[in-house]
């Protein structure tokens, strides 16, 4: 589904990524770890399509289709999302009638009338539920005045109105609770189906607890430097992120 | 013909004007505002049309504009009530005034209300003598703005509106300002307006251009007036061609524990420069003032506001919200004045703009000035593009860039329109803002 082949980014003129490669199927759930610095939001970003980066080489095709042509919100139109780690601010905006244009915008890419009103509704309240996120919520501005643990729900909660084929989740344990991050893992895992799948980047352990993933890559220096199964996530945790610096901080750029 | 100079000749044309009006003019109806007229004229030819070395015109330098071969000679114009209906909003009381006249033929005044008084000024000054005259330019002739008092000077008439104490004026009144005619004109009409004590009113002022097809220039002068307990709400839509400018003066003064709420939002129009004052001289007030400007290729807006506390206990609340589009240029001026006895006083103001290309100007210049020391004061001011994050984030939705900035720019705006509390005006605003964000 995901395809990313020895991909080169740099960001004023400072390269970040120094050559990755990636693929990700169909009903598979792959975690991406690694030490701050190592690139884990860069990629996340250049996936979603940020405009400050400059894909030096490499491509990534999804659905065999070239990503890195279309915009930020052609490739939301493809079937991608991202979980941001800092979710945005939008005075003025609300969450439903935001998610309203975003729903029907989506739609109407794919050729579709847009979304009946009532059928929109019983979506709404589904997915609420699925992240235990409070009407009034929905029914006020974008993320504004949110707590960090609303934020991250409310990103989840946007996933799955969108229903995307592929959801980055960028950090989504960060500055969460215990409690939170299990309604946010609890929503994850309820969508997982056979038809998409999941890149989960943290820096940290914990979250795959919850999001049990098939593969774990871990991320260093602009490159994915080992893979394994999820065993290796816990690997990371005992040894920490020093044994792979030091294995790996030789490799000439 | 030397540059330098400039203004005083462009005066000198004024004041011959001035002497030849004389029958026409508003001190034509009463003894006690031709002295008045009199007085501005000669205050005026000691100032001279402003330019920008005038420090409250700075960035708006009015010459500019008043330099053409104008004449106040009312333009003839053949407006028919069919050219003039589709400017009028939810079946409103719509005052129309072509050119600073009231023309009664093309108003809607079948819902007036009976208590209400709805005349030509030069009526109400020729029939009342010395009462109406003593409130007449009573606040203004100490702000020493020229434009002040060459309207002043040259005021022929101007619509009197006046609320009896204790009514509560349902519907809106709506003054449908248009611009029209093939002359080069410059207009200046006079209002007034009194809101009784206890009594509540919404007005709302529309100025829009209707087969104009020559340069008009309206200096217009308001003075509202709201009496004790009284409410007021004052909504302005600016939506004018290019070809008309205006300088668009409000001298409001508000008596003990009175409401004055007012909402300015300017689309179009070649020149716009706009002075909301506003004198609290009774405790317990409480004012809100809210701005919109949009200036795009070619245009100018700009927004003096001065807050004057001049009693205790009173709370005054800004908010001005700019975007300029490559081209435009926008000013704001706020000045917040609080005298020394006007203790416990809350004022805050606030300048949001947004710029949307690298050509576009704006001039902010937020002013305190504070003589008591138990206050609460704050202003800010912010400028910068549309937020890069924001936009992204709603692109990784499904939002298109054009989408995504069409969006946030509503929600921008909307803090500002979300203020005007008739319906029917507030939807035609926002259709107007929609579209000149498009």
């Amino acid at each position: 589904m995901l395809e990313i082949k020895d991909l080169k980014v740099s960001v004023e003129g400072k390269q970040i990524l120094k050559g990755l490669t990636l693929t990700v199927n169909k009903g598979e759930v792959h975690a991406i770890m690694g030490p701050n610095g190592a690139g884990k939001s860069t990629l996340a970003s250049v996936i979603a399509g940020r405009e400050d980066y400059e894909v030096e080489s490499g491509s990534i095709t999804f659905n065999g289709k070239d990503m890195l042509a279309l915009s930020p919100d052609e490739r939301a139109k493809e079937g991608m999302f991202l979980a941001f780690q800092y979710p945005i601010e939008i005075p003025g905006v609300t969450t439903i009638n935001f998610l309203k244009t975003a729903v029907n915008e989506i739609r109407a890419y794919k050729g579709q009338e847009p979304m009946e009103a009532k059928e929109f509704l019983t979506r709404l309240k589904e997915k609420q539920k699925l992240v235990q996120i409070e009407t009034n919520l929905t029914g006020r501005a974008l993320n504004e005045g949110f707590s960090g643990g609303e934020k991250k729900r409310n990103e989840i909660f946007q996933m799955a109105m969108l229903d995307p084929q592929l959801a980055v989740l960028d950090e989504t344990d960060s500055g969460l609770d215990i409690d939170a991050l299990r309604i946010v893992a609890q929503g994850v895992n309820s969508l997982r189906s056979k038809k998409n799948a999941f890149l989960v980047i943290t820096h940290y352990q914990r979250l795959l607890e919850y999001i049990v993933p098939d593969f774990v890559h871990v991320l260093y220096d602009g490159r994915i430097v080992k893979s394994g199964k999820k065993e290796l996530a816990l690997e990371l945790e005992s040894k920490g992120y020093d044994w792979i610096k030091k294995e790996f901080s030789e490799i000439p750029a | 013909m030397s540059v330098a100079t400039g203004k005083k000749e462009v005066a000198t044309k004024w004041l011959e004007e001035f002497e030849l009006t004389t029958a026409n003019r508003l001190g034509a109806s009463n003894g006690a505002v031709k002295t008045k007229q009199e007085k501005a004229i000669k205050d005026f030819a000691e100032i001279g049309v402003p330019n920008k070395k005038l420090e409250d015109f700075k960035y708006t330098n009015v010459s500019l504009y008043l330099n053409d071969a104008y004449t106040t000679k009312a333009a003839a114009t053949r407006l028919k009530s069919s050219d003039v209906r589709h400017l009028f909003i939810g079946g409103h009381v719509s005052i129309v005034m072509i050119n600073g006249r009231f023309v009664k033929e093309l108003s809607n005044l079948k819902n007036l209300p009976k208590e209400v008084t709805v005349k030509n000024l030069f009526t109400v000054l020729k029939e009342s003598k010395e009462m109406e005259a003593m409130h007449f330019n009573g606040q203004l002739e100490n702000k020493d703005n020229p434009l002040v008092m060459l309207n002043t000077a040259l005021a022929y008439d101007g619509i009197y509106i006046s609320i009896p104490a204790g009514f509560e004026c349902k519907g809106p009144l709506h003054i449908v300002n248009i611009s029209a005619g093939n002359s080069k004109s410059l207009y200046n009409p006079r209002n007034v307006i009194k809101v009784g004590e206890g009594a509540s009113f919404t007005l709302i002022e529309s100025y829009q251009s209707v087969e104009l097809t020559e340069k008009v220039f309206t200096n217009s002068v308001t003075e509202i007036t709201v009496e004790k307990d009284a409410t007021m709400n004052d909504y302005i839509l600016q939506d004018e061609d290019a070809m008309a400018y205006q300088n668009n003066v409000h001298q409001v003064t508000v008596g003990t524990a009175g409401k004055f709420n007012s909402v300015t939002v300017s689309l179009n129009g070649g020149m716009v420069r706009n002075d909301l004052n506003v004198a609290i001289n009774g405790e317990n007030c409480e004012i809100h003032m809210h701005g919109l400007f949009m200036a795009k290729d070619g245009q100018h807006i700009d927004n003096h506001t001065l807050v004057e506390h001049n009693v205790p206990n009173c709370y005054s609340n800004e908010s001005y919200k700019g975007i300029i589009s490559d081209g435009g240029t926008g000013v704001f001026n706020g000045k917040i004045f609080v005298n020394q006895d006007a203790q416990k006083t809350n004022a805050y103001q606030s300048n949001k703009n947004i710029l949307l290309g690298d050509k576009a100007t704006i001039n902010t210049k937020p002013q305190l000035e504070i003589y008591a020391d138990d206050v609460k004061c704050s202003h800010g001011t912010t400028t910068g593009m549309l937020d890069k994050d924001a936009l992204f984030y709603l692109q990784t939705r499904g939002l298109n860039e054009t989408l995504a900035k069409k969006i946030l720019l509503g929600a921008f705006t909307q803090e500002i329109s979300d203020n005007i509390i008739d319906d029917a005006f507030r939807k035609y605003i926002e259709g107007k803002i929609q579209s000149h964000i498009a």
